[in-house]
């Protein structure tokens, strides 16, 4: 693609009046980004900061001491806490199993649905339909399909010739239950961007490949794997990032339990913050998940840069 | 435009024309109705849950033919031991059509502003907005908390308004930004020696250009807000306490009131549906920032 030019301004602009122009220009430029500019940094950057300062205070909700200086105690009891470090493990495997799992079925299953046969797309628009819905009702609904007196999971078991499980409240099944639900949620919508950069890869490509006489194998991981790079990091990263913050489907399904298993670290944060009430812990947690998340993000964005056409 | 000529379908590749041969063809069926009973299995469960009897819900086996009942619509919205759903579902809608409203404006503006002007910093300012996308609300939550208690702001309809509003803001300006640009800068120009000032350009002619962009944005945010649950749950009690509010309470109902959660859940997940079907063709691109099309 060409670039597209970002500033008419230039062209026609007539000569004499350039001053008056230029004045109004820029003024239109701060009017039509301050807005936007002024919420996020009210929302989004002045709160990053507080939770630097909070996080290095002893800060007790609803007690009536002010809060107190710590310095960096909050980080250093952080290093020590066994909780903490159970809940950071926790989010690791969650993120690896749920995202690893979404990735590689989402990446087959866009080849599945990769053809023209008739009726697929209607199929495929279907699958859409869990990508969007409120996590908290995806939890309350496994939560229901998971139980183990009643729930349907339970009646396929059986069916198959099992014994009844309870799934959400042993050991580690209850961390396979919550993933295997983000997967339900999260796989199709992993698909649709893989079938999306598919469809988008040019044919020309292909035929070159056959005519330089290569085998089917060989156009997959010479030819196709190379030209989804892209596509592959950028879910890859949304869908890290995503998984490291939910909380809901722990909220409606296992709140942490059984025994800290399923205590996943936006969880524990939760709680230490609010029902603990021990908010400079809790942003010292933030402070760090952040900078985590940083790092992340800025992989997304060289993704993104790197495909940028317009400065 | 080239975007144009790359969606046409016979550059598309990848697709093999000899896939509906046996047996090739007949697998892929299977395996795509396989997976889309799957994606479509848990709101068939939703519904048939909220419409069953208390005991239909708890039946073992499970109960496939049933006779359908309102009661748990009922309950939800006006029995309930005080805990009316209908407020919390006002909320939702009053919040979430808010923050839409100004994230689009707000963001609709600063997307022009970045497609079509430049400045010092431009570059950078992009991309900073575009990583608020990542921030975790888990990670806000105290200092926001405290923020919004310091101006007397709990449990009020405007707190979680302009909180969504940010939260939804990147979206909004990285989508439009993307289809800001796609308009022919020339529509512009024309419009500018018709003596149009800029603002008057993207007020009445390139906002009007980019529609689609516009409502697929909308949708996107309403449901981004309509979703929301973790600062609903800090910063709201019950005046301007929202659906996924009301869901929450599930953990103290002691596992008993399904039908009447499931009731609401039913509430909550239906618009959604209707309007991820609306956005198909843009869903895509709106999760994944324009990054794919």
């Amino acid at each position: 693609m060409e670039p597209s030019r970002t500033d008419y301004f230039s062209l026609g602009e007539p000569k004499p009046d350039s001053m008056k122009l230029a004045v109004e220009r820029r003024r239109a430029t701060w009017l039509l980004i301050a807005p936007a500019f002024a919420v996020l940094l009210g929302l989004n950057l002045f709160p990053i900061v507080y939770a630097l300062y909070i996080s290095c205070h002893y800060w007790m909700l609803a007690r009536p001491q002010p809060p107190r200086f710590a310095g960096l105690s909050n980080y250093q009891e952080l290093f020590f806490d066994a909780r903490f470090r159970n809940s950071v493990l926790v989010s690791l495997k969650f993120i690896v199993l749920a995202v690893g799992i979404e990735m590689l079925l989402g990446f087959g299953l866009a080849f599945v649905f990769n053809t023209r046969l008739p009726g697929m797309a209607t199929l495929r628009k279907l699958t859409l339909l869990p990508s969007l819905v409120m996590p908290l009702v995806v939890g309350l609904v496994w939560f229901y399909m998971f139980n183990e007196n009643f729930g349907i999971v339970n009646w396929f078991w059986v069916m198959l010739g099992g014994t009844r499980v309870p799934f959400l409240t042993q050991g580690a099944l209850a961390l396979l239950s919550i993933v295997a639900t983000d997967v339900w949620q999260w796989t199709p919508f992993v698909m649709l961007v893989f079938f999306a950069a598919l469809q988008a890869l040019p044919e020309y490509v292909y035929e070159a490949a056959r005519i330089d006489g290569l085998s089917g194998s060989q156009i997959f991981f010479r030819v196709t794997l190379p030209l989804l790079r892209p596509a592959i990091l950028i879910v890859l990263i949304i869908r890290a990032v995503d998984a490291l913050r939910s909380l809901e489907l722990v909220f409606m399904m296992t709140k942490g339990g059984p025994a800290g298993d399923t205590e996943v670290l936006p969880w524990y944060l939760y709680t230490t913050g609010f029902m603990s009430l021990d908010l400079g812990y809790a942003a010292a947690m933030a402070v760090l998940m952040l900078a985590l998340v940083t790092i992340l993000s800025q992989l997304f964005v060289r993704q993104l840069e790197s495909r940028e056409v317009t400065p | 435009m080239t975007v144009g000529l790359v969606r046409n379908k016979d550059l598309k590749a990848g697709v093999r024309r000899s896939a509906a041969a046996w047996p090739i063809g007949t697998l892929r069926y299977l395996v795509a109705a396989i997976f889309t009973g799957f994606c479509l299995f848990p709101f068939y469960v939703i519904v048939t849950t909220a419409l069953k009897t208390e005991t239909a819900i708890f039946a073992w086996p499970p109960v496939w033919n049933f006779k359908p009942t309102l009661q748990s619509f009922y309950n939800a919205l006006f029995v309930f031991g005080g805990r009316s759903a209908i407020s919390y579902l006002i909320n939702s809608v009053i919040i979430s059509a808010v923050s839409t409203f100004l994230a689009v404006v707000l963001g609709a503006m600063a997307a022009y502003g970045f497609a079509r002007f430049s400045f010092a910093g431009k570059r950078h300012l992009a991309f900073w907005i575009l990583s608020t996308r990542f921030a975790p609300p888990v990670a806000f939550i105290v200092p926001i908390y405290l923020m919004v208690q310091k101006a007397g702001m709990l449990d009020s309809h405007i707190a979680l308004i302009l909180i969504y509003t940010a939260m939804n803001l990147s979206l909004v300006i990285w989508i439009l930004r993307g289809f800001f640009s796609e308009i022919p800068i020339e529509i512009e120009e024309a419009a500018l020696v018709d003596g149009y000032s800029r603002l008057q350009i993207f007020w009445r002619v390139a906002l009007p250009l980019v529609r689609p962009g516009i409502v697929s944005t909308a949708i996107l945010s309403a449901i981004f807000s309509w979703n929301e649950f973790l600062y609903a749950m800090v910063l709201t009690q019950s005046k301007a306490a929202t659906l996924p509010v009301y869901l929450a309470g599930f953990s103290n109902s002691m596992g008993l009131a399904w039908g009447e959660y499931m009731a609401v859940g039913t509430m909550a997940v239906l618009p959604i549906l209707v309007f991820t079907f609306a956005l198909q063709k843009h869903l895509v691109r709106g999760l994944t920032f324009g990054a794919v099309k």
